[in-house]
């Protein structure tokens, strides 16, 4: 142990060496804390830019729902693109291909009825009072169900 | 002098730390010369020193861990905004059907308002929806009020950048319904408080809650392809025929989910008090009816299940039929001797109320109670209503029941039935939610599957040749009944001979084996009008409704064309000669 015994300008190595290894670990918390704390902010901020970005994503997802929803799809294609769904006899597997081949086209499907807007739809008239005749007719037979 | 004091020099307080330094190498030099080197202070001075050491290492290093390698940044970055009480509800696609958003509402601080006429016209050409009165309210005020709710980021954003004193934000959770009224009333509502009101928002309100603690969904068993078609033909045929209501159902009748549940009129849940409550009313689950004849598919089951009759007994309608208190007549008499096919056919009345005696009250009320239609059809909708039975099963119920009069039922309640005759005899609960695939769902045995199998071809049979051609689709060996039930008037104590509820019950495809996928769709129609100078039966108004929806949705539920089958198509004589 006579190393630790050495002075230096009248100070024990060992003193010297202690205070060295605790002014570099104060320095390096200093710098640890410091560059941490600034990571820490970064991170906040990515964590908070990430939050708005998920919040964006869900308003486009919600976007894009809105936008697919069915009967908008089907008003816009029936009107651009003349789009109908396919009738059955217009359908076939693969396998029934080639026994296709040879048969003549297929009849035009009849026309397809446009979509209804449901919000649009006429209220029901009231049914017009019926002829004293018919109502006792209708008494007598209680239900013509079918 | 020593070595330090020559340091330190003669300051006085360098004097002082010289002294304590020389007493202390003199304490080591006195420890040395007394031969005790466990005295030797040095070395309690560095033991001291090393534990100190030691300490402030392992503090350092902890606190350098914890402030480097901190939880900060960790997990998924997403935290559940101020409110978020409810997960998405989607289809059974992954489709979003409801969604909590982050939305923002504003705030009035009047005391930090520079100029009040400023913040004034620069809000009003921003919000041009907001109340003015509200505004001046919250201008003339003296505290920080709340303006305005559900603004969007982007609308937050240009508020925000104008930089207005006194004006803030909040966020909030605003439930959205991108659909708008696609499953409106399947979906259902909730309140701002984050508490479903109606459908399955109410239904599952408690899963949706707990599922929205882990950022997860609930997955309905709607299929949003099969329920957009089920709507958009439902309310062709509403534009037609302009009833005061009308519904449509599909459903998976193996696992009694429900692919599709449409009403008219609907009604668009992100505005539900904009709406009258007829708008808002579920009426598949809500609203009871007297269905008429598709009952004659229960009356047929239960005779068939029973052995009363075979699909070739025969049973006399040449006459009017006095049954109880009433006298049983047909909408189209034949005045023929019929098969039992030829009574579901052409939906004989007479035949059926001969059956129904047949089966008798006792029998036709335990097979009614087995097909659950005396109770409010089993589903996770709270909306689902109670029945209106009987109050006595006699005669004379059998004289209205055996085709659908007498007893009101919901057009849920009508489907599990049928489902459940037509999945192979099993009473399953309908449900709105997805099941896993491959899931077998088993429930109370209602009938017998040779008699699923049956009445399976007796339905295809009304198709081919009977009351329900018009919603045939070729390659997909459709089944079902028409049903024209007239409706009852308090007022008058009469039925009505304008008012009907007009439906069709399908089902496709009927052929395969009774485990192969099957779907049951339900067409109703309450008091459609007159449009097409015939009268709105269930086989003109619902009937090709009912098979434009099948054609559509059968490539979604992966039903391939197959070969057509005609099951009764040659009725041999009943070998017996009976006469039923």
């Amino acid at each position: 142990m006579n190393w630790l015994n050495r002075r230096v300008r009248g100070f024990r190595l060992i003193d010297l060496v202690a205070f060295s290894v605790l002014a570099c670990l104060i320095l390096g918390v200093y710098l640890a804390k410091t560059i941490a704390g600034r990571e820490r902010t970064e991170i906040a901020r990515i964590d908070r830019q990430i939050d708005d970005e998920k919040a964006r994503i869900r308003l486009l997802q919600a976007e894009v729902s809105h936008l697919e929803e069915p009967q908008r799809i089907e008003r816009l294609s029936e009107a651009y693109l003349g789009l109908a769904p396919a009738p059955m006899k217009h359908r076939a597997n693969l396998d029934q291909l080639p026994a296709l081949a040879g048969t003549p086209a297929a009849a035009p499907a009849k026309p397809f009825q446009p979509s209804v807007d449901p919000m649009q739809i006429a209220a029901p008239q009231p049914p017009a009072p019926l002829p004293e005749a018919t109502q006792m007719a209708a008494v007598a037979q209680p239900g013509g169900p079918q | 002098m020593s070595l330090a004091q020559q340091t330190f020099g003669g300051s006085g307080l360098s004097r002082i730390a010289s002294g304590l330094i020389w007493r202390l190498e003199h304490a080591f030099e006195r420890a040395r010369a007394s031969g005790k080197p466990e005295d030797d202070t040095r070395i309690r001075i560095f033991v001291l020193l090393a534990m100190f050491g030691l300490l402030f290492v392992a503090l350092a290093v902890f606190a350098t861990r914890a402030t480097v390698f901190s939880d900060a940044g960790k997990g998924d970055g997403w935290t559940p905004p101020i409110g978020a009480a409810r997960a998405d509800l989607v289809d059974r696609n992954g489709q979003m059907l409801a969604a909590d958003l982050l939305h923002y509402g504003l705030y009035i601080d009047p005391r930090e308002i520079w100029d009040l006429g400023e913040t004034r016209r620069v809000l009003t050409a921003a919000l041009p929806e907001m109340s003015p009165l509200r505004l001046e309210k919250a201008l003339s005020g003296n505290r920080r009020v709340f303006v305005v709710g559900g603004l969007t980021p982007e609308v937050r954003a240009t508020i925000h950048d104008l930089g207005l004193p006194g004006v803030s934000f909040e966020p909030e959770q605003k439930r959205v319904y991108p659909l708008n009224y696609t499953a409106a009333h399947l979906i259902g509502f909730a309140d701002t408080g984050g508490l479903g009101l109606a459908g399955a928002e109410a239904a599952l309100n408690d899963q949706v809650r707990a599922a929205a603690a882990s950022h997860g969904s609930v997955p309905l068993s709607i299929d949003l392809r099969i329920q957009a078609t089920v709507e958009d033909e439902l309310y062709k045929a509403c534009a037609q025929f302009r009833p005061k209501g009308g519904v449509g159902v599909v459903i998976n009748v193996h696992t009694g989910e429900i692919l599709a549940l449409a009403n008219y009129p609907t009604f668009d849940p992100n505005r539900p008090g904009a709406y009258s409550l007829d708008a808002r009313l579920n009426r598949a689950a809500q609203s009871i009816y007297e269905m008429g004849s598709t009952f004659k598919g229960f009356t047929v089951a239960t005779g068939l299940d029973t052995g009363v009759a075979t699909p070739t007994s025969t049973f006399d309608a040449t006459h009017p039929y006095q049954l109880g208190y009433r006298t049983i007549h047909d909408y189209h008499a034949t005045h023929k001797i019929l098969t039992l096919v030829e009574v579901f056919q052409h939906s004989s009345n007479i035949g059926t109320a001969r059956l129904g005696e047949e089966i008798g009250p006792e029998r036709l009320h335990a097979y009614f109670d087995r097909f659950g239609l005396t109770q409010p059809a089993k589903t996770e909708l709270l909306e689902s209503a109670r029945p209106l039975t009987p109050r006595k099963w006699d005669i004379d119920a059998i004289a209205s029941t055996s085709f659908g009069h007498g007893i009101n039922v919901t057009p849920l309640a009508l489907a599990r039935a049928y489902s459940g005759l037509l999945n192979g005899g099993e009473l399953l609960p309908l449900t709105i939610k997805k099941l896993p695939a491959g899931t077998v769902v088993h429930g109370p045995r209602m009938i017998k599957e040779s008699t699923a199998l049956t009445l399976l071809q007796i339905m295809r049979s009304n198709v081919t040749g009977g009351s329900g051609k018009s919603a045939n689709v070729p390659g997909l060996n459709v089944g079902g009944k028409t049903g024209t039930g007239d409706k009852w008037e308090p007022a008058a104590r009469r039925y009505s001979s304008t008012k009907q509820v007009s439906s069709f019950a399908a089902v496709f495809p009927t052929d395969g084996a009774l485990s192969d996928p099957r779907y049951f769709v339900l067409v109703l129609m309450d008091e459609p009008q007159r449009t097409t100078g015939v009268d709105p039966t269930g086989g003109i108004v619902a009937a090709p409704a009912a098979g434009r929806i099948i054609e559509r949705i059968a490539p979604f539920l992966g039903v391939k064309p197959r070969p057509e089958t005609f099951p009764f198509s040659q009725v041999p004589e009943d070998p017996s000669g009976e006469e039923h």
